[in-house]
């Protein structure tokens, strides 16, 4: 395993990503859960958990009715990972980093 | 003044050496033996320009033979290198050499030599402990078998750089002297239950952090309140995970964590 994405969405239950980096923000998310209109939600959002000394941790879980968001922090990376609640949520976690310190890496 | 000097160093330190030659301003070569180990001060008009002992170059070197309290020296006139690696003065050579020379001291009251081998204390009595990264480096080293030696040419480190570090950690409690009669019989090791998640999670930790492995594993796990014969896949990762906080290499830590989450895909 090489820690990419494509890795994160092999995980059963996966539905979609965001990646937030700086100025940019990337929204691969499926149409039902309509995250791509909240969009300067989600750099609010970043902006606020980026910030190292007001971050709870480097990985946030948010559980909701029918879906679970994961995020994940590493550096100025953010990487949030909408999934279905019967996800493998160990998995999840542990890909979820490998992949947010490779995007990281790789910037 | 040109005749050669020799002498025994449980007469008359390095440092004091170091004074006789700068005061008569000689130039020469001043070479120094303890057991195996050699090295060569080199003198211009008093000032010294060069040193060597082993591998290592420099004021380090000085300081490193400026610490033998046994052995050897022998000054050969007018042998002067090509190269030049020291650029202090003699005075800041000595305050440097009297500190070390202190310090060595201190160290020697509890560890007498390099060759003393240490084991880790399981009987550890700090609830945390804070390790700056060349102790760390040291400490994941450390099993019993090898000593003080070995460990530091592992690592790059002279001799007495490393007994400082192990001094250090003798005085947190974290390591202890293995009885010489028990030194290099075989390494300190800890019984884990032999199962293919264990024996996964013990071989890549070994890789991230070296033989303290075991000891990592039944720490957290202890913590954790975690059976380690348990076939819970989301305990498992939590386990994983909290190890994985505890690398302190960034690079070793995500290989561990690649190499776990590999395994966990698998047998998931």
């Amino acid at each position: 395993m090489k820690g990419t994405i494509k890795d994160l969405l092999n995980i059963t239950g996966v539905q979609g990503y965001i990646i937030a980096a700086g100025k940019n923000i990337q929204i691969k998310v499926p149409s039902r859960p309509n995250l791509s209109a909240i969009k300067d939600r989600l750099m609010d959002l970043y902006r606020e958990l980026i910030e190292t000394d007001k971050r709870p941790g480097n990985t946030i879980e948010i559980y909701m009715d029918d879906a679970i968001i994961t995020i994940f922090l590493s550096g100025t990376v953010m990487l949030l990972v909408v999934s279905q609640s019967t996800t493998n949520m160990a998995l999840l976690r542990m890909t979820g980093k490998l992949v947010a310190a490779n995007i990281m890496k790789e910037r | 003044m040109n005749q050669e000097i020799s002498g025994d160093l449980e007469n008359t330190r390095c440092p004091e050496i170091i004074k006789i030659l700068s005061l008569g301003k000689r130039t020469g070569r001043l070479a120094l033996n303890y057991g195996e180990d050699g090295g060569n001060i080199y003198f211009q008009d008093g000032q010294i320009i060069h040193a060597k002992c082993g591998s290592v170059e420099g004021p380090k070197a000085i300081y490193e033979m400026a610490v033998w309290s046994a052995g050897t020296y022998r000054f050969h006139v007018d042998d002067v290198p090509e190269v030049k690696t020291v650029d202090l003065s003699i005075d800041e050579i000595q305050a440097e050499t009297e500190n070390r020379i202190r310090q060595m001291d201190r160290i020697s009251s509890l560890i007498p030599s390099a060759n003393v081998v240490f084991a880790l204390d399981p009987d550890i009595k700090e609830k945390e402990i804070s390790l700056k990264s060349i102790q760390w480096r040291i400490l994941s080293r450390v099993d019993g078998s090898r000593s003080i030696s070995d460990i530091a040419q592992g690592i790059g480190l002279t001799d007495s750089d490393a007994m400082k570090v192990f001094y250090t950690l003798l005085k947190m409690g974290v390591i202890k002297e293995v009885e010489r009669s028990h030194a290099r019989k075989g390494k300190a090791t800890l019984k884990l239950p032999d199962t293919p998640f264990i024996g996964e999670l013990r071989n890549s930790l070994i890789n991230a952090i070296g033989p303290i492995a075991p000891f990592i594993i039944s720490e957290t796990a202890k913590e954790m309140g975690f059976d380690l014969l348990a076939d819970d896949m989301d305990q498992r990762a939590a386990l994983i995970e909290s190890i994985h906080s505890k690398i302190p290499d960034e690079t070793m830590a995500m290989d561990f964590l690649n190499a776990m989450t590999n395994w966990l895909r698998a047998e998931g």
